[in-house]
Formats: structure tokens, C-alpha cells, sequence
């Protein structure tokens, strides 16, 4: 087992924001996290890289690394740079080959403020697979990518897995999430509702698909 | 390897901020403005103009060059460095580059000391202008004295920290890169406020106003090196640099970031008090401004009674500034035990009908004495009088003063044409070498 939370609670104030959630994710296996706006998806993932604090439960496992989403960090310096910098953090070195697989190439030499969405994407998982942690959290990954980027990323992300990281997804669009993960955590209103395959959460919902299963228990 | 990363890192923040390629060319511009007026009047007052020499004694390079030159980063430390410390800190907050920050192997706290680090290189940088006004000083066959200027830099470098801790505080602190300036600019009017305020009160709102920014610098501006005043803007630069880290570590609860605050306040402030007691200091001006002759020294060293001085004085009347300056600074460096008591705190002064201002009052032991005089002579010789100490022979200051009748040639050239553009250069240089492809790739 790779990562274990138990019973992990978190308040915004006087609102309880997560109420005792607990999951497990193994070596080599995509654990997806999904559930509607405010389920406390990206909440859960900041309590458990311990960069929000969280009010009880427990989180054990082996070191984790956590791409927020939508992030572009520091603006003013160039994608090579951030990359490097991230790898070196580490004590690793960069991968190059993340430059071609993410098709990034001919974006290191540009300003991390200066690129689109979906490019900023690209280099936020590139961040991520650049350090080398046995479980990396990804906070929506195919968020601002078109569709062959997608499948790109899930081919990338698959192989990394395969290699024997953990990968945890936060997915909102559920038919990206039942393509590219083994398993999923469905969140509803900071609870955790189902932990499974896809297969064990439509037999227990009675229903076919994620998508029915995601109407049906939440 | 990673805190020299993490130093790099720091430097290419710096470098990417254009704030801080800004900020080199105000301060030159500034220093040679400070700089050329300064020399320019130097030369005057050393009678360039045909008219008559100011005394050669009464000419210090201290006062007359170097103080003014450096007044630019006055204005530097106190308007334009907050906004790069707090860039350093606001920027990756507002990225969540902090997010991943706090996920590194380094802690926070060695990561603030990076960011301390890369802000002292900035500000040594910053400092070349000053240096090359130094340089053409020289050139121009003035006199330096290398403890005067030593001390000065010390007290400024201080003084940069103290305002870079309290920058990089409010940053970590508020939620926004405004919210965090409007906090430093509200701690410098408050500094200059208090300053105002204590003045000639005594007490301890005057023990506390002089470790302000503006009045430390008014010490190393003399000469005078106070190691208590060190240790307190030490003491304070790093709480805020502890705070700051505190409040970066975005994992831990309100309650316990505000539980270690309180740590850091407490001891800072155990620390502050410890530290308030050093006597110790030094006076390292050329023409021992802060000094008694050594003779008079060893005759006040030698009363042992307490000495209290009554100043029926206002703290605006420029006497009072005079006998502060000139006498009551030098009394307490050379007697541990003096007590000033200020009854007229707070009054102008402007329509006073007490009979009894304007007295001093001595009192030494069961004896008292009373003076109007607030001349060094008369109240040393008012204080060996009650001692019952005969008045050491006067002393003549062996200063001989540094006049120097030259105008400041060439200096309009240096900062006003030659450093802008050399910043310029060194600027787009950088961007080219970093950026060169950005718009290939971006065609791309």
C-alpha cells in the first residue's frame, strides 16, 4: 500500500469542508477521485500533501508529491528553468525526454506567465513526473487539454504507473476518469461515498457506467 | 548542492523582477544627486568660491559627504527594497508555486534564508553606486576614514534587514502584495511617528524611539556604534524573518501558527529586553564626536555617586536638541549611572511663563546644582564641581579636518548617462540570453 488516509476531517472556519475520509492506493495503480463541484476533491488532495491543515484522521504512506491545479508558477522565468529547478529540488535529474512526450520542446524557452492553458497544463504534470516520488497526486490533468493531448497524457501517465507510481487523479469529467484510472473514490459534500473498481461500484449502485454510478450515489 | 539551487533560484527571481533593475537605476541616479550636491557644497565650504574657508575643523567628509551621498538609500531602504522582499514572497504565494515550495525536501525556514541571502546580494549590488561615489571622492584627493564609512554601511545594512524581515513578514502574513506594503508603509510612518513623538520625553517611549530606523541611523550617522542597537534590529530582523516562515507553512492550523508566533514574540522580546541592557559602544567618528576628551572621561569614570540632570527644557527647543546631542549622549557613554528626567515632555515650549525654564538641574549625591547652560565645558565643570573633582585640563581636539575645494567633475556623466545604461545593457543582455528563442517558440 502506497498511500492511506483514515477518517481525514477539514474545516474552512465553522464549515466542515471533509468528514472522515479514508481511502487506500496501491503501487502501480490510478486511483481516480472524483465527484461534483465541491465535493472537496482538491481539498483532500492539500490535507493529505499537508499544504492545508487538516483537523483529524491520519495519513500514512510513502513520500507524495501534489500538482495543484491550474498553476503557473514562477511567471517570469521560462519552462526549462521550472523543470529543472523542480528535478533538482529532488536531487534528480530533469528527464528530458518529458520535453518530447509533453510536447514541450518548443515551450522551454518560454515564459511560464506567457503560456495558454492547456500548455501550463502540460508543464504542471511534466513538474510532476519530474520528481521523483513513489505517489503523485495530479489535480484535474486533463483539464485545458484537447482530445489527443488527453489520450497523450493517459499514455504517459499509464506508463509512469506501469514503472510502479501510484498516481491519484482528481477528474471531473468522468469519462476521461473511466479511461484512465483502475479505481475510484467518489466524494459528495466532503464525504467519501464509494471507494472501487468500476466493476464493484456498478454492482453496488445497481447501475452501468461511472456516469450512472456518479447520479446514483450522489 | 540544493540550498546553492536554492540560492540560484532566489537570484533569477531577483533578476526576472523588474522592480529591482528599477530600483538600481533610481538609487544611482539618487546617489549622484545626493553625491554631487554634496561635494559641490564641500567645496564651497572649503572656500572654491573665493569666499572664506569654514573652519577646517568643522570639516568632516562623515558629515559633508558620505551621510548625504547615502541618503539615497534612505529613500531606497525605506520605499523601494520593501516591494522587492515583499515580490519574493507575495508572487509565489499568488502562483501556488508555494504549494510545491512546501512540498520540497528544504524546509520553509532554510528557504526564507535563501531569500535573506539573495536580498543582501541585492543590496550589495545596489550599493555600487555608493561605492564609485566613493571612488571619485578619492579621486578628487578627499579624505576617508575607513571606520566612519564601515560604520555608516553597518548601520544601513541593518536597517535594509530590519525593513526586508518586516516586508517579507507582511507578505507572508496578508493576502495580497497591497496588503502587504500598505503594512510596511503603516510600520514606517509609525517608526517616524514615535521618533517625532519621544522626542526629548525620556522615559521608556525614548528608549524605544531610539531604536526606531530613522534614529539608529542618526548613531552610525556620527560615528557611533551602539552594540545594544545592533543586537535589537538584529533581534527584530530575525523575528521577522521567523514570522514570515511561520506563516508560510500553510499546512499547520491558524491556532498553532499563532501559538508559535507568540513563541517567537516572547522570546524576541526576552531577547530585546536582554539586549537593551548592553552598555557597550563605540565611538569610531574621526573627530570623536561622541566622545569627552579622554581626560575628562577618566575624571567622570572616577565619580562614583549617581548623577541625575533635571532638563526644564521643552522637546522642541533647540537647546534641547544641543544638550542631547552634545552632551547627554556623550554623559551616558562615559557614566554608567546617569538618570535625565524631562518634566516638560510634550510642551512646545513656544509660551512657557515657568520661572523655571531653561534650568538644569544637577544633582549628585546629597548635592545639587543649578545651570542654564547646556555647553559641554560648563556642565562638566557644574558636575566636577559637585564631585569635588578638579576639572582636568581642556584638551584641543586633534582633529585637523578635511577641507577639500574641488568641484565634483565627471560625476554627472557617471551617474546620470553612464549607469543607467549600464544597468539597461546588463538588463536586456540577461533577457536575451534567457528569452533569446521566446518568440521562435512562440511562432512555434
Amino acid at each position: 500500500m502506497s498511500l492511506a488516509v483514515a477518517g481525514l476531517c477539514a474545516r474552512r472556519g465553522s464549515r466542515a469542508v471533509l468528514t472522515d475520509v479514508s481511502f487506500t492506493a496501491h503501487p502501480s495503480e490510478i486511483l481516480g477521485v472524483i465527484g461534483p463541484n465541491g465535493a472537496g476533491k482538491t481539498t483532500l488532495f492539500e490535507c493529505v500533501a499537508a499544504v492545508l491543515p487538516f483537523h483529524g484522521g491520519t495519513v500514512h504512506g510513502e513520500p507524495l508529491f501534489y500538482v495543484p491545479d491550474a498553476i503557473r508558477p514562477w511567471p517570469d522565468q521560462t519552462v526549462r528553468w521550472t523543470l529543472e529547478l523542480t528535478a533538482r529540488m529532488f536531487d534528480s535529474r530533469l528527464d528530458e525526454t518529458l520535453f518530447a512526450d509533453l510536447d514541450l520542446v518548443a515551450l522551454q524557452h518560454a515564459t511560464v506567465g506567457s503560456l495558454s492553458k492547456g500548455e501550463a497544463k502540460r508543464l504542471d504534470i511534466a513538474m510532476g513526473l519530474s520528481v521523483p516520488r513513489p505517489v503523485l497526486l495530479l489535480d484535474e490533468p486533463f483539464d485545458g487539454l484537447d482530445l489527443r493531448q488527453t489520450r497523450q497524457v493517459m499514455s504517459i501517465l499509464r506508463r509512469d504507473a506501469a514503472k510502479g507510481r501510484t498516481l491519484v487523479l482528481s477528474i471531473h469529467q468522468l469519462r476521461d476518469a473511466e479511461r484512465a484510472c483502475d479505481r475510484f473514490l467518489l466524494l459528495d459534500n466532503g464525504r467519501s461515498v464509494a471507494e472501487g473498481t468500476i466493476s464493484e461500484l456498478t454492482s453496488r449502485a445497481g447501475v452501468s457506467g461511472l456516469e450512472e454510478v456518479f447520479l446514483a450515489l450522489t | 548542492m540544493r540550498s546553492r539551487d536554492l540560492v540560484r533560484k532566489e537570484i533569477a527571481e531577483l533578476a526576472a523582477s523588474r522592480a529591482f533593475w528599477l530600483l538600481l537605476v533610481i538609487v544611482g541616479l539618487l546617489t549622484g544627486q545626493g553625491f554631487i550636491t554634496a561635494v559641490n557644497a564641500y567645496a564651497e565650504a572649503s572656500g572654491i568660491g573665493g569666499g572664506a574657508a569654514a573652519l577646517a575643523q568643522g570639516l568632516s567628509p562623515l558629515d559633508g559627504i558620505l551621510t548625504p551621498t547615502l541618503g539615497a538609500y534612505d529613500l531606497a531602504i525605506t520605499l523601494l527594497f520593501p516591494f522587492v522582499a515583499i515580490r519574493l514572497v507575495a508572487s509565489e504565494k499568488s502562483s501556488d508555486a508555494l504549494k510545491l515550495m512546501l512540498q520540497w525536501p528544504s524546509s520553509i525556514g532554510s528557504q526564507i534564508a535563501t531569500k535573506v541571502i539573495a536580498l543582501i546580494g541585492s543590496w550589495i549590488v545596489s550599493l555600487v553606486p555608493f561605492f564609485i561615489a566613493l571612488a571619485l571622492w578619492r579621486g578628487y584627493g578627499g579624505h576617508l576614514h575607513a571606520a566612519e564609512v564601515l560604520n555608516l554601511l553597518a548601520g544601513y545594512t541593518l536597517r535594509f534587514l530590519l525593513i526586508a524581515s518586516i516586508a517579507m513578514a507582511a507578505a507572508a502574513l496578508m493576502s495580497g502584495a497591497a496588503n502587504a506594503a500598505i503594512i510596511v508603509l503603516a510600520f514606517t510612518i509609525g517608526t517616524w511617528a514615535l521618533d517625532f513623538i519621544a522626542a526629548g520625553r525620556g522615559g521608556i517611549v525614548q528608549t524605544l524611539a531610539s531604536f526606531t530606523p530613522t534614529a539608529t541611523s542618526r548613531g552610525f550617522e556620527r560615528g557611533l556604534l551602539r552594540v545594544d542597537v545592533v543586537l535589537v534590529m538584529l533581534i527584530i530582523s530575525l523575528l521577522g524573518f521567523a514570522i514570515a516562515a511561520i506563516w508560510l507553512r500553510l499546512g499547520r492550523s491558524i491556532r498553532t501558527r499563532l501559538a508559535h508566533s507568540a513563541i517567537a514574540v516572547t522570546v524576541a522580546a526576552i531577547a530585546t529586553i536582554c539586549a537593551m541592557q548592553v552598555r557597550a559602544s563605540f565611538d569610531l567618528s574621526k573627530n570623536r564626536r561622541n566622545s569627552f576628551s579622554p581626560s575628562d572621561e577618566r575624571a567622570l569614570a572616577g565619580i562614583s555617586d549617581p548623577l541625575t540632570i533635571t532638563v526644564f527644557l521643552s522637546s522642541e527647543d533647540p537647546r534641547m536638541t544641543d544638550f542631547e546631542n552634545n552632551v547627554l549622549l556623550k554623559l551616558r557613554r562615559a557614566k554608567r549611572d546617569v538618570r535625565v528626567i524631562y518634566p516638560l515632555a510634550g510642551r512646545s515650549g513656544l509660551f512657557e511663563n515657568d520661572a523655571r525654564y531653561g534650568e538644569v538641574v544637577y544633582q549628585l549625591g546629597s548635592k545639587s546644582a543649578m545651570s542654564r547652560s547646556t555647553t559641554e565645558e560648563i556642565v562638566l565643570d557644574t558636575i566636577y564641581g559637585l564631585a569635588g573633582v578638579r576639572a582636568p585640563a581642556r584638551e584641543t581636539s586633534s582633529y585637523p579636518g578635511y577641507p577639500l575645494a574641488k568641484r565634483a567633475s565627471g560625476a554627472e556623466m557617471v551617474f546620470y548617462v553612464a549607469w543607467p545604461i549600464v544597468v539597461a545593457v546588463i538588463w536586456f543582455v540577461r533577457r536575451r540570453s534567457l528569452f533569446g528563442t521566446e518568440r521562435s517558440a512562440g511562432a512555434a
